[in-house]
């Protein structure tokens, strides 16, 4: 009888999707990744939060890799589906070191152990840094090598310059939302990346994601997506942020689980977004004029 | 007898010894006595005149007037009075004639109203009031004089307690005495039932105010008619009360609170002056305050919810009692807030914030919410200010509603107007494009326009042969011919060429709001479920309000009757049975739109043809049998088809027709008031204004097309149905020329203006005074903590925010230069900050990467058999500085103290409270000031500012310096040295060099701006930095009894608001006696007393070091 693993864990690259994501084109994105992975351009998505971003990352990396697979159909050991998607999320304490490896003691001698980036470039994935201007600049720059027609990986402490296998790519994400001055990324750093641009979906193609992802019926994804569109208005006056596609789909959640519209909005969308009790109160209104 | 006659006739010669005058008047009395008179009784009558006269040298007089009069007072009395009569006025006589006089004067008329009893008393009365001195004579005499007029309101007792009273005064004042006898006649007939309790009142303020005696009467004789007749006891009673409690300036209280009352229905006085009189148990000073307040209250209040609001003012005054009068003031957070809670009206005011932010969202758009009488006053063609209604960027909306019990009703119905009012800008009503085709019609529109023109063309050159008179020109019909003939013909806006399309504007436009309203409708219901049931609920509610249709003539009632279909009445709606077939054609169409791909288009083309219909239906009386009842099924499904004879009707249109084809006779067409949510909809006029918007903002850009000249706007404006510009021709032109022009400034007026940095003159606001509005640009208005109340002043003070005048930028670089090495010094350590931003801390348990010294220690370590340090990691900490700094400099006259003459610096406590006086004071002080040569605690701060700016730039914070004084609550002046989001340039060093004492130092504001200022700048580091050279202090800044704790508390509690908004304070001062209060006023935050004011500039710098990193 063979023990039950308490929880599943996967090999960074070896982590599978094991179905297609869900994921609604808005416009171009598809057709433009493909592009630019075929010439191996790395890609910065600019978007605000929870529209879809890293959802769309996981979508091509699954979508590719489908594509790759049927190229090398002969060979039978790649079993792996999609493309290994590496993902990061970059904090403010992130350094060097923990992208690229550092050395470990282990009994007495001292062990290398390779960073994620070190290891999707090896495997030749797409390495996802999210939200990279958290990262700090001096990190940034670590990743220039990778994303010209160098396409390598130095690592100082091992003295070695690593080259990023056939399918490696790197993909960035940030949130021009809460630009301030200190946190930008260096001019350096953006012109080496096709940038995309996304945003909220609009209305139709919302409610038709929320009532995928959130599993309510139309008229509420409609309502929900609606929400969403008029609270978006209110973008410039005083809300840092619209409401996200994500926060929707969390009100849709509530709401297919039995809890009242209403009140489901007010706890995952209007709490959620603002702190500011004026704001609150109009966002209520619209609440209740369009939920029921 | 013919001895008593003789004894008489003997008598007479003695009256020889006297004036004339005297016998005269006995000669004509003698005849006029009364028959029955005996003769003993005559005799005796003529011996009492006879020894009046023999009294004094003067005493003739009264005599004469003793025979004068005496005919009529016998009359009214039986003789033995009379004698009692002739006694009292001998009596009188002999304490003297002139007083005997007036008595015997004013007898004739007394009499009449005095019982005869009291003869005696009432001579008494007056006799009473003569002391034997000239004035008191004149006192006496007048009070018989008045007596008459006196009785007619007064009994004799009253008339008793009158004279006591006058009697009272008079031993202080005969004038005043005197001006109340006559005042007394014109009160007491106001007084009504109660002249005792008047009267009363009156007695004692003799003893305890007698001065304001007269304004009391003054102040009573207007007062009382203001209050209900019989209440006027109730109200004299709380005046009494006041006295008693030693309340001050009673005539004054009175006159105000009798205002008050007459601004109230006069039903509630009744129940005001009750909770008045139990508020008098709580606290007599309270009393007044709730009664001015009483009819602002109750304009939001129903009397039942006053007596709420009244029992929190009473728990409120038990627990603080300064609280409970700001309670009952309206002054204070606490009363409004209740107020309010109570309130079942919606105040545009309250909900505006939130409510506007709803309307943005919904519409996607930049939309202002503002009451709609703004929008009236801006005259450009809207007239009513009750109805809501939108003109493209604006929603307008009722400053009040109180249609309905309950709060949440009221509330329910202004979210209804708004999101109607929303709609139209949501769901397109004023993006209306003729050509633009319909969805769910067939287009009609350029066909029939094409008909118009036809027709016009034709009738014009019908015209022109026909009538060939060249001295006939009608210019006005020549224009609209050309106008409509000439294809090129520029329309204003497609609204407009599409209303002329018809005839009949009026209805047109009638039926197009109807349609759209209803497409409108429809459509929220369907986008908003969840306003849904109050929407139908204000839809039925509007029924009401309709006009009854069968009073309607046929026209009007099928429009009517196509409103009670837009407003959801599917189930009984009455139309004439002659013009039923119509009546359901209209329906049908009408309904099409009701669907949500229906566009503003479909409105126009169901317009068209319900236009179509209508205008055939002669506009006639229908008797009241004559009426069909019809239902609808709530889902309409049929196809829609024009009906056949749709066709004919729309030639009669495009020949123009159909106003001529009207029957005689029949009744003028009249627009139907509106449903009163949907509020006004100016179609033509709004697309307008939009456009002229867009064109404003074109102009801005590139100049593009011609713009719109006065002529066409005003064309424009005369043809349009929308405005009521009912008046002869030229007051036509009139009116429509200035709603053109006012047009175009609105239209331009929503565009960046330059500011405006120009300031209105000083206003003085006595600190008694209520709330103040920031009227001008550039101010705001702060609330102030009232300590002793423990809650807010709301908006007491107005904060002037100026920049700076700029003066010599040489000033900076000349103090740089005097500081030479210490600006050298503190430039270095500043630098230093940034490095220090990325310290290495080494021996952690986890860090960025081993320490290889710290590793081969470690093992080291191991191979030494000693327990390791596991300590090895090392990681760079980070310090990231985003700071954000306001300084704020004390600027008030004290700084322009003499450093040096530290030791005789007073407090400035000493300024006087009166406005005149307060000015000489600081001139003098200032004047003192100018004369020395040597250093200021202000030249002090101004170094202390360029050698900060200069070691901040080196760090890159941001920093701000604002400097700030005043005048009074209404005068906070906010002066802008260099904004936090501003950089540093030339402009900054010029305006340093303009720093100056000016006025006082009003703290709490000065400190909320800033704070304010901060609050809005991104940092994750924000600090106040305040350095002063003394206490808080500005003319009223101070309540009785704790003048200096007033003002400390409200800074400590500025202080306290900044700290809730994350902003760190500081407070630097060099007043050596500060500890005693800024131990109060910075409790938890810190600050320091300088020893010595020349330590100000390096201190600031190593403070400003210490408190970011």
């Amino acid at each position: 009888m063979t023990t039950q693993s308490l929880y599943k864990s996967f090999i960074i690259e070896e982590y599978q999707l094991e179905e297609e994501p869900y994921y609604v084109p808005i416009h171009d994105e598809v057709e433009l990744f493909e592009a630019a992975y075929k010439s191996r351009l790395p890609l910065i998505f600019k978007g605000p939060t929870g529209c879809g971003k890293t959802r769309f990352v996981e979508y091509m990396s699954y979508k590719l890799g489908l594509e790759l697979t049927k190229v090398t159909k002969d060979d039978s050991d790649n079993s792996g589906v999609n493309l290994p998607l590496v993902t990061i999320a970059c904090h403010e304490d992130l350094t060097g070191s923990d992208l690229v490896g550092r050395y470990l003691l282990e009994g007495d001698q001292t062990v290398w152990l390779d960073g994620p980036l070190t290891r999707a470039v090896k495997a030749g994935g797409i390495c996802y840094l999210d939200e990279v201007v958290e990262a700090r600049k001096d990190t940034t720059v670590l990743i220039h090598p990778l994303t010209d027609h160098r396409r390598i990986l130095p690592i100082e402490k091992r003295g070695e310059l690593l080259e990023a296998a056939e399918g490696f790519l790197l993909v960035l994400s940030y949130n021009p939302g809460y630009q301030s001055a200190l946190k930008d990324l260096k001019h350096s750093t953006r012109q080496r990346f096709v940038s995309i641009e996304f945003d909220y979906p609009p209305v139709d193609l919302e409610a038709q994601i929320v009532e995928h992802e959130a599993e309510v019926d139309k008229d509420t994804a409609y309502q929900l997506a609606k929400l969403g569109e008029k609270i978006r208005n209110l973008k410039e006056h005083g809300l840092g942020e619209g409401a996200s596609t994500r926060l929707l789909i969390y009100a849709g959640k509530l709401i297919s689980e039995g809890i009242p519209p209403r009140r489901a909005c007010q706890v995952s969308v209007n709490w959620a977004i603002t702190d500011d009790q004026s704001l609150q109160q109009s966002i209520t209104e619209i609440i209740s004029s369009i939920f029921e | 007898m013919t001895d008593k006659l003789q004894a008489l006739q003997e008598l007479i010669p003695e009256l020889e010894k006297y004036p004339a005058q005297v016998q005269d008047n006995f000669n004509k009395a003698i005849s006029e006595m009364p028959e029955a008179l005996s003769d003993e009784q005559r005799s005796d009558w003529l011996k009492q005149g006879i020894a009046i006269a023999a009294q004094t040298v003067r005493s003739w007089e009264a005599a004469a007037h003793f025979f004068q009069v005496s005919p009529k007072v016998i009359a009214s009395m039986p003789y033995s009075y009379f004698v009692r009569w002739m006694e009292c006025g001998s009596s009188l006589c002999e304490e003297s004639p002139t007083l005997a006089s007036a008595y015997f004067e004013a007898s004739p008329a007394t009499m009449s109203k005095l019982r005869s009893r009291h003869i005696e008393s009432w001579a008494g009365l007056g006799d009473g009031l003569y002391k034997g001195t000239w004035k008191s004579s004149t006192l006496a005499c007048r009070f018989f004089a008045e007596s008459p007029t006196l009785l007619d309101t007064l009994s004799f007792q009253q008339l008793e307690n009158f004279a006591n009273f006058l009697d009272a005064l008079s031993h202080r004042s005969y004038d005043l005495s005197s001006e109340c006898l006559t005042l007394g006649e014109q009160i007491f007939p106001l007084v009504g039932e109660d002249k005792d309790a008047f009267l009363s009142l009156a007695t004692t303020l003799v003893d305890t105010g007698w001065r304001e005696v007269k304004s009391f009467f003054e102040a009573g004789a207007k007062a009382l008619p203001k209050i209900h007749p019989e209440e006027r006891m109730r109200f004299l009673k709380l005046a009494e009360s006041l006295v008693n409690n030693g309340g001050t300036n009673i005539p004054g209280t009175m006159l105000e609170i009798s205002q008050s009352l007459s601004l109230l229905e006069e039903d509630n006085h009744h129940i005001v002056l009750g909770f008045a009189e139990t508020l008098l148990d709580e606290e007599p000073l309270a009393m007044p305050e709730f009664i001015k307040s009483a009819p602002i209250v109750l304009e939001k209040l129903t009397i039942m919810q006053l007596g709420r609001w009244y029992q929190e003012g009473v728990n409120t005054l038990s627990q603080n009692k300064d609280g409970g009068l700001a309670f009952f003031k309206i002054e204070s957070s606490h009363s409004e807030a209740v107020i309010e809670t109570l309130s079942s009206g919606i105040e545009f005011d309250r909900i505006k914030p939130v409510m506007e932010m709803y309307c943005r969202a919904l519409a996607g758009a930049e939309i202002k919410l503002s009451p709609t009488d703004a929008l009236v006053e801006k005259n450009i063609g809207w007239v009513s200010n009750e109805s809501p209604t939108t003109e493209g960027s604006t929603v307008f909306v009722p400053t009040v509603v109180d249609r309905y019990a309950s709060k949440e009703e009221n509330y329910a119905w202004f979210k209804v107007v708004s999101t109607h009012q929303v709609a139209h800008l949501e769901f397109g009503s004023f993006i209306f494009e003729f050509e633009r085709e319909a969805e769910l019609f067939e287009n009609l529109r350029l066909d029939l326009e094409k008909r118009r023109i036809e027709a016009l063309q034709n009738k014009q050159a019908e015209d022109l042969s026909g009538a060939d008179e060249p001295d006939n020109p009608e210019i006005s019909q020549d224009q609209s011919l050309e106008a409509h003939t000439g294809l090129e013909r520029a329309w204003l806006t497609d609204m407009q060429r599409f209303f002329d399309l018809f005839e009949d504007r009026k209805l047109s436009l009638d039926i197009f709001t109807v349609v759209e309203d209803g497409r409108l409708d429809a459509r929220v219901k369907a986008e908003y479920p969840g306003i849904k049931s109050s929407y139908i609920q204000v839809q039925s509610d509007s029924h009401e309000n309709r006009p009854d249709i069968k009073e309607l003539p046929a026209r009007e009632a099928m429009v009517e009757f196509m409103v009670r279909l837009s407003l959801q009445q599917y189930e009984g709606v009455s139309a004439p049975s002659k013009y039923s077939k119509e009546a359901s054609q209209v329906a049908q169409i009408a309904r099409r739109v009701l669907v949500s791909d229906a566009t503003v288009e479909d409105t126009a083309e169901a317009t068209l043809r319900i236009y179509a219909i209508i205008s055939a239906i002669p506009n006639e009386e229908i008797p009241p049998d004559d009426w069909n009842d019809m239902d609808f099924e709530d889902e309409d499904d049929e196809d829609y088809v024009d009906p056949e004879d749709m066709e004919n009707l729309l030639e009669q249109i495009g020949m123009g027709m159909e106003m001529e084809l009207r029957p005689e006779g029949e009744e003028e067409y009249e627009s139907l008031q509106e449903v009163e949510y949907r509020g006004d909809f100016k179609p033509e006029l709004a697309q307008l204004m939009t456009e002229l918007r867009m064109q404003e903002q074109d102009e801005m850009s590139q100049a593009q097309g011609e713009p719109l000249t006065q002529e066409q706007l005003q064309e424009l404006l005369e043809n349009s149905a929308e405005l009521d510009l009912q008046a002869t021709e030229g007051e036509i032109q009139e009116s429509s020329g200035m709603f053109a022009d006012n047009i175009m400034k609105e239209a331009g007026a929503n565009m960046p203006q330059s500011p405006d940095d120009s300031q209105g003159p000083f206003v003085h606001v006595d600190e008694e005074g209520g709330e103040l509005e920031p009227a001008e640009p550039e101010t705001f208005v702060y609330d102030e903590w009232d300590f002793r109340a423990e809650d807010y002043k709301p908006r007491w003070c107005i904060v002037r925010q100026k920049t700076m005048q700029e003066g010599d930028p040489a000033y900076f670089g000349n103090t740089l230069n005097e500081y030479g090495t210490l600006v050298t010094r503190i430039r270095r350590q500043f630098e230093m900050m940034v490095p220090e931003m990325f310290r290495k801390e080494r021996k952690l348990i986890d860090g960025e990467d081993i320490d290889i010294d710290d590793v081969i220690e470690n093992m080291v370590d191991i191979k030494t058999g000693s327990s390791p340090d596991e300590k090895f990691y090392w990681r760079r900490n980070k310090v990231q500085r985003d700071v954000a700094v306001a300084f704020l400099l004390d600027t008030s006259a004290s700084t322009a103290e003499a450093i040096d003459e530290g030791k005789n610096k007073q407090d400035d406590w000493d300024a006087p409270d009166d406005p005149v006086e307060y000015m000489v004071w600081l001139r003098t002080r200032r004047g003192e000031q100018m004369r020395r040569s040597y250093k200021r605690i202000i030249d002090m701060e101004k170094e202390s500012m360029v050698l900060l700016i200069n070691a901040l730039e080196a760090i890159g914070d941001t920093y701000g310096i604002y400097g700030f004084s005043g005048y009074g609550r209404e005068n906070v002046e906010f002066y802008t040295v260099k904004d936090l989001q501003e950089g540093f340039s030339d402009k900054v060093k010029r305006r340093i060099d303009r720093i100056a004492p000016l006025h006082a130092t009003r703290m709490g504001p000065a400190i909320r701006h800033a704070a304010y200022k901060l609050d809005n700048t991104d940092a994750r580091t924000k600090i106040l930095f305040l350095i002063s050279d003394g206490r808080p202090q500005d003319r009223g800044y101070s309540r009785e009894g704790v003048e200096k704790e007033y003002a400390v508390h409200d800074t400590k509690m500025a202080l306290d608001e900044a700290k809730k908004q994350g902003i760190n304070s500081f407070c630097l001062t060099v007043d050596k006696n500060g500890h005693d209060y800024l131990k109060t006023m910075c409790s938890d935050m810190g600050y320091e007393i300088l020893d010595d004011i020349n330590d100000l500039p390096e201190r600031l710098l190593v403070l400003y070091r210490r408190l970011t990193m």
